[in-house]
């Protein structure tokens, strides 16, 4: 790329041509303040928050989507573009009703508080010129059960609609109306809450005021009294890198990470429904005593635990999926190397074979040409890849369905075909340049062996359900049927989707919270909830991804694989010095 | 002896927590009254600005109703600098909300509806004052210094008003501004 060089505010700046004005500032370390602009959407220079001044132009010129050109010289805070910043700002606050003092997004400490009102005060503003008009009132549409539409608060930037349209690929809003009266709306102009909105808030994220706030965390508290922790989503197998934003060891909202693989982009089950307690919480061990469960000691409940698994001819051990690596590791040990038993499986969880190919990354899914997706239906399993597909659909790939049941992504597949006609797609592949297969678990072994005969150039990922399936599966834990005297189930903070506990003479169920599970327990041990865990899960694309808490636990819930190391020593057996931690009561 | 500097000051629809950081001035007070009279204030109890006039006057709270705008004139006409102190004040603040509702719902809200309300009901009376839709007092008559904040900080209060005692006009900026 040829190198441009251009003088910013005196400076002399080398740039590369076709980058923009305010890329070429950025990269030199000179801010200009932007309001529509966001890194992850495509500059569209709508709101002129970023004029400069560019010598030998007749007008001033928005940074964002100007280029830059050998010789150009160019000011980025002179008289006149302050001036017209100002006045940028002063049309902004007259246009609707943005009364800041009772905004959730009020306050300037923080990223993710209003923008608008950071750039009043970085330009002064200590009034309005222009006064809003206070007979008129805009539209709150609070119709959508995770955020609210407060078009008082919109300022037109369009974030939400470019958000909707490039990053989720879903086309929900869009504009209507012209001048004053343009108004965001979602499909025809419906309430958010009845349109075809996916729910996965990229919207809210982007947005820089208060127009779109999330219903739980709002007015929760300021934005510089939140705390952010970059972790994994652990709602499902694709690993979405989050932030968690917490105060009070409260977690009260997800934000995604626009530096992971997912760029930013999380489902509703990762943003909002991760946010909710699932159940009630487990936090004392619990003995069933009589018929009824009976809160105890961890003492006293793992000394019946030992003393149960030391006279029974077979311990059976599940382990849910929603746990770290690091626990199945050692419930693996605890099972195989302790116990002697064969009796040990994943349950909650299906996962393909995982030596299909080689593994395709979540940033090439978007980028690839042709995208086949053979079983399963991933807008509703793994709903980041289905959204990761179809914005690959909107740059033109195409998408081939291999599935004998419609899935929710027929209507964008270019091609839909039953399984026994997968043979056809082989010379599709063999066209594209960088084909991405995405293949279910539970498909009849021809249809893998067919996979596996594709070219190198395919790459593939496994449509696993289960957060940490992959990890399990690598450590040979899978899902299938267990029979033992006695049952151990871990099952983290995950809950019954119908599935039923096997029968045995005694179970032990470790829980974050209560189910129907739990109530055919014999004894119940507390288990920590995802905000409260530490260490890795394994994703989709065969990647190690951390999980770093961002809540404390209750008192006396320990890590989900500290039972097993204490357990050990009950048994009478040498405890593995990884799991040498005591549990705090 | 120079004539001191007369200051008055009063509050529209408001909450007194302007009041309340005006008078986190402290000790500082001491060196305002060195060189200016607090009038007619609320701090003072005195009501009315003189009708021979006030250097400054200092309005908190939005204009709401015929009173408060009745109010906020005489101010304006009684003061050669009027200042409009705090977001009610500067933008019309808090007391907006209203706006939002029809007046006959909140009435009903705030005189009947409320939970420690019992048998309430809604003072209707020709002596009364006319509501209004809340609104900035620029939105009815002109404002010379304008101190944002909700409340505005007591360095930010004392900043104008020193700068005003020296004989400039103040201009606010950065932690001034910034109140959060």
């Amino acid at each position: 790329m040829a190198v441009v060089n251009v003088i910013i505010n005196g400076q002399k700046v080398q740039a590369q041509s076709g980058q923009t004005v305010l890329q070429a500032a950025k990269a030199a370390g000179i801010d200009i303040p932007t309001l529509c602009h966001h890194p992850a959407l495509k500059p569209e220079s709508i709101c002129r928050m970023c004029v400069v001044e560019v010598e030998r132009q007749r007008v001033l010129q928005p940074a964002c989507t100007f280029p830059v050109a050998e010789g150009m010289v160019i000011h980025t805070e002179s008289e006149k573009v302050v001036a017209a910043r100002k006045m940028v700002l002063h049309l902004l606050f007259s246009q609707r009703l943005h009364y800041c003092m009772y905004c959730t997004e009020s306050g300037s400490a923080d990223d993710a508080e209003c923008e608008l009102q950071r750039l009043a005060y970085r330009y002064g503003l200590d009034s309005w010129k222009l006064a809003p008009n206070t007979l008129k009132r805009w539209p709150v549409d609070a119709s959508h059960a995770y955020f609210i539409m407060d078009h008082n608060r919109c300022i037109m930037c369009r974030r939400c609609v470019r958000a909707c349209n490039e990053i989720v690929a879903n086309h929900t809003l869009s504009i209507s109306g012209r001048g004053a009266r343009t108004m965001i709306i979602a499909d025809d102009d419906v309430p958010f809450g009845e349109s075809s909105c996916v729910s996965c808030g990229t919207c809210l994220q982007v947005c820089p005021t208060g127009a779109l706030i999330d219903r739980r965390s709002a007015y929760m508290g300021h934005g510089a009294a939140m705390e952010r922790t970059k972790t994994t989503c652990m709602a499902c197998a694709v690993g979405c890198g989050i932030k968690a934003v917490t105060r009070s060891n409260i977690l009260h909202r997800v934000e995604g990470d626009w530096d992971a693989a997912n760029g930013g982009l999380l489902c509703v089950d990762g943003r909002f429904e991760a946010v909710e307690a699932r159940s009630q919480r487990v936090t004392l061990p619990l003995l069933r005593q009589n018929g009824s469960l009976v809160e105890t000691t961890w003492d006293e409940a793992l000394a019946v635990v030992a003393n149960r698994m030391r006279a029974a001819k077979t311990v059976a051990g599940l382990v849910s999926p929603r746990t770290t690596t690091e626990s199945l590791t050692s419930f693996k040990r605890f099972f195989s190397d302790v116990l002697k038993s064969k009796q040990l499986a994943l349950f909650g969880a299906a996962v393909p074979p995982l030596d299909i190919g080689a593994f395709a990354s979540l940033k090439e899914l978007p980028l690839s040409d042709c995208v086949v997706i053979v079983g399963g239906n991933p807008l509703y399993e793994q709903k980041v890849l289905a959204y990761l597909t179809r914005r690959a659909v909107d740059h033109g790939a195409s998408l081939i369905i291999v599935n004998n049941s419609p899935t929710d992504l027929d209507r964008q597949a270019r091609l839909t075909l039953r399984f026994d006609e997968l043979v056809q797609v082989q010379s599709v592949v063999e066209a594209a340049e960088r084909p991405v297969v995405l293949y279910a678990p539970g498909l009849s072994a021809d249809v893998y062996t067919m996979l596996r005969a594709w070219p190198s150039k395919v790459h593939f990922m496994p449509l696993v359900k289960g957060t940490n399936a992959v990890a399990a599966a690598r450590l040979n834990l899978l899902s299938k049927p267990v029979h033992g005297e006695v049952l151990y189930v871990l099952a983290a903070d995950d809950l019954p989707q119908g599935q039923e506990l096997p029968k045995a003479s005694f179970t032990i169920v470790q829980a974050a919270y209560h189910s129907q599970w739990t109530e055919q327990a014999d004894v119940v041990l507390p288990a920590q909830v995802w905000t409260e865990k530490n260490g890795h899960i394994v994703n989709v694309e065969d990647r190690e991804l951390p999980v770093v808490a961002c809540t404390q636990p209750p008192a006396g819930v320990p890590a989900d694989d500290v039972a097993f190391g204490i357990l050990t020593i009950e048994m009478g057996k040498p405890q593995p010095a990884e799991a040498s931690m005591t549990v705090t009561r | 002896m120079a004539a001191k500097i007369k200051i008055a000051s009063d509050w529209l629809a408001g909450c007194a927590g302007c009041h309340m950081s005006f008078l986190d001035i402290d000790e500082r007070i001491v060196n305002l009254i060195e060189k200016a009279d607090l009038t007619a204030t609320p701090i003072t109890d005195l009501k009315h600005p003189s009708p021979e006039g006030v250097d400054v006057g200092i309005l908190e709270g939005a204009v709401n109703n015929s009173t408060t705008e009745h109010v906020a004139r005489q101010m304006r006409e009684r003061s050669r600098i009027l200042i409009a102190l705090g977001d009610c004040a500067v933008f019309g603040g808090i007391v907006t909300m209203r706006n939002f509702v029809h007046t006959d719902d909140a009435l009903r809200r705030a005189y009947i509806e409320t939970e420690s309300t019992v048998n309430g009901r809604i003072p209707r009376h020709e002596d009364l004052a006319v509501m209004q839709n809340a609104r900035a007092i620029d939105q009815v008559v002109p404002v010379d210094i304008y101190i944002p904040g909700c409340p505005p900080s007591a360095d930010a209060i004392y900043y104008v008003l020193s700068e005003l005692l020296a004989g400039r006009m103040p201009v606010l900026q950065g932690k001034f501004l910034d109140w959060h």
